[in-house]
């Protein structure tokens, strides 16, 4: 029995075997690949900041992303009511909040975090939702080498 | 694209359940009111398009940058 409760799936890091309730319905898709709506979280590595947000059905389909706490402690985004009813929000407590990573070609050091499309994933319900973030403090590309440097 | 002249203070509907309103017209700028269904996310084109390349750029990582990234900052989180 317990065996159904896994499958196995092909990502850009190759084949991973994934549990079905790790699965993250995004109703709305991506910003530009809308056609796509169940995607899962693979870790790069252990103690890696960085995910994979990788979909079920297109294995070329996977998204850098990366946990904005780790590099930023104060970043806040804006939720309205709309997008709080899509992703079934009742409790904040319940959302965790992954951006999408930048890595030019041959410059890992020049890694970007992008703050202004958060992706916010209410785990509890398994929705996800990516939240264009209009009155942004926050730069839209944040280096976080050019943090460390400072 | 389907074009249409409204004057301010003048509406259109798109289907049933969303209304736009021309409000004023100011120089170059538009002011439009939107009554929309509670479910109906609204976005700034510009705003929209950033993050639709920004997607598109997190999809090409090469795996050895990726892997080069991960020990960059997993170096530094041990410091």
């Amino acid at each position: 029995m317990a065996k159904e409760r896994k499958k196995v799936i092909r990502t850009r890091l190759g084949e991973r075997e994934i549990m079905d309730d790790s699965i993250i319905y995004f109703s709305r898709g991506l910003i530009g690949f809308d056609d796509k709506r169940d995607f899962t979280l693979i870790r790069v590595r252990e103690d890696s900041p960085f995910m994979l947000l990788q979909s079920l059905e297109d294995p070329n389909l996977g998204l850098l992303v990366a946990d904005p706490y780790s590099f930023l402690e104060e970043y806040e985004i804006r939720l309205s009511e709309a997008e709080k009813r899509i992703l079934r929000v009742d409790n904040i407590r319940q959302i965790a909040v992954l951006v999408t990573v930048t890595i030019p070609k041959g410059k890992p050091e020049q890694t970007t975090l992008n703050l202004s499309g958060p992706i916010v994933i209410n785990y509890v319900a398994k929705k996800g939702l990516q939240i264009p973030q209009v009155d942004s403090k926050y730069p839209t590309h944040y280096c976080p080498a050019a943090e460390d440097l400072k | 694209m389907l074009i249409l002249t409204r004057r301010p203070g003048e509406a259109l509907y798109l289907d049933d359940n969303i209304k736009i309103t021309v409000l004023s017209v100011q120089g170059r700028q538009i002011k439009l009111g939107l009554e929309i269904p509670e479910e109906t996310t609204v976005y700034r084109e510009e705003v929209y398009l950033k993050i639709k390349e920004q997607n598109r750029l997190a999809l090409e990582t090469s795996q050895q940058d990726l892997f080069a990234a991960t020990e960059l900052w997993q170096k530094k989180e041990k410091k």
